[in-house]
């Protein structure tokens, strides 16, 4: 009597998170709203860079930011200081966001009317590079101290990101860090990568990021 | 560790599944799971209990199986696993490839009555 049959499913349970994240980019689009996803690792200067990025584009942009992080609303409250739109997220003990929890993070940032939206993801550089939240570019910030052997520990992260911030290169003549070993060993990961070093301390490099970033927002909304 | 939130994905994804498909009963879910993909085996294993209690699936057995992560050579064509040859083809050294399989991360097939 034992009826039992086998059915075929084939389904990438990652699918349904890149549905949602085509859905979410396809919605930012129609608003003209540019969704910008930084990663990195907890420490890189996520929030000074945000702070710095706000600070010269307010004047040109309306801004909003999504702060996500495991608990806690110390990043919030600084980007609040700016006169951003500001949330923060708490993503309750998971280590990364999804294309949902940032749909739900823009609908209560109510983000019409905004030009740019940086989702500050969580300081990890496993699995944030696995889920696509739906954004329109992926950033992430390496940070001198953390030492040139990253790309070579975390490939996926530097993978999947269209442009690198290296931050605190104010303080490279204390740390044994070959740029240019990391520039050859992200080019041999992802050739079409780019590399912009920078200083959120000193503002140092940011002509070049915020160039980047202007053209990059600009050509969302045409 | 992530993999309790993937994998409770999976279980609404099978109920659903079931439900449109009109099945009562689910013996066997089986998952494919790449050797580079971020899902740990054990991790899955030891986190489904929780996912299915309560569910349709709570008495279902779960399979994993897994894939290997092979690439081709782009210089010399071979096929070889990376993880076992540290991403160097062992026929002719060269370290340029292209990942054929091993990042997956599938519901394979259920067997259901």
């Amino acid at each position: 009597m034992n009826t039992y049959k086998i059915i075929e499913i084939k389904e990438s349970v990652f699918s349904n998170n890149d549905r949602q994240a085509d859905l979410l980019r396809e919605e930012l689009k129609n608003k003209k709203t540019f969704l910008l996803n930084l990663m990195s690792s907890p420490g890189s200067g996520k929030t000074t860079t945000v702070l710095r990025t706000i600070e010269a584009l307010k004047d040109e942009m309306k801004i909003g930011v999504m702060e996500a992080d495991i608990d806690s609303d110390v990043d919030a409250s600084l980007v609040a200081k700016t006169g951003a739109k500001v949330i923060q997220l708490h993503t309750g003990g998971m280590c990364h966001l999804d294309a949902d929890m940032t749909k739900q993070g823009i609908d209560a940032l109510e983000a019409d009317g905004l030009d740019l939206v940086i989702l500050e993801n969580v300081g990890n550089l496993v699995c944030p590079a696995e889920f696509d939240t739906g954004s329109s570019k992926n950033a992430m910030i390496l940070s001198v101290p953390e030492g040139d052997d990253k790309p070579l520990k975390y490939p996926l992260m530097f993978s999947v990101v269209d442009v690198l911030l290296i931050n605190k290169i104010d303080a490279m003549c204390i740390f044994d860090f070959d740029i240019e070993k990391v520039k050859e060993r992200v080019k041999k990961l992802n050739p079409n990568i780019k590399v912009i070093p920078i200083s959120a301390k000193t503002g140092e490099g940011f002509d070049e990021w915020i160039d980047w970033l202007k053209k990059e927002v600009k050509a969302w909304k045409e | 560790m992530h993999e309790l939130g993937v994998i409770i994905e999976v279980v609404k994804y099978v109920e659903d599944f079931a439900k449109k498909n009109k099945l009562t009963k689910i013996d066997t879910l089986v998952l494919q799971i790449g050797e580079l993909s971020a899902m740990i085996p054990r991790y899955i294993e030891a986190c489904y209990p929780a996912a299915v209690d309560g569910t349709m699936l709570q008495d279902t057995k779960l399979k994993i199986e897994i894939l290997p992560a092979n690439a081709i050579c782009k210089e010399c064509s071979n096929v070889f696993n990376v993880i076992q040859n540290d991403k160097v083809c062992p026929n002719c050294k060269s370290e340029v490839w292209e990942l054929l399989c091993g990042k997956e991360f599938m519901i394979k097939e259920i067997v259901a009555y």
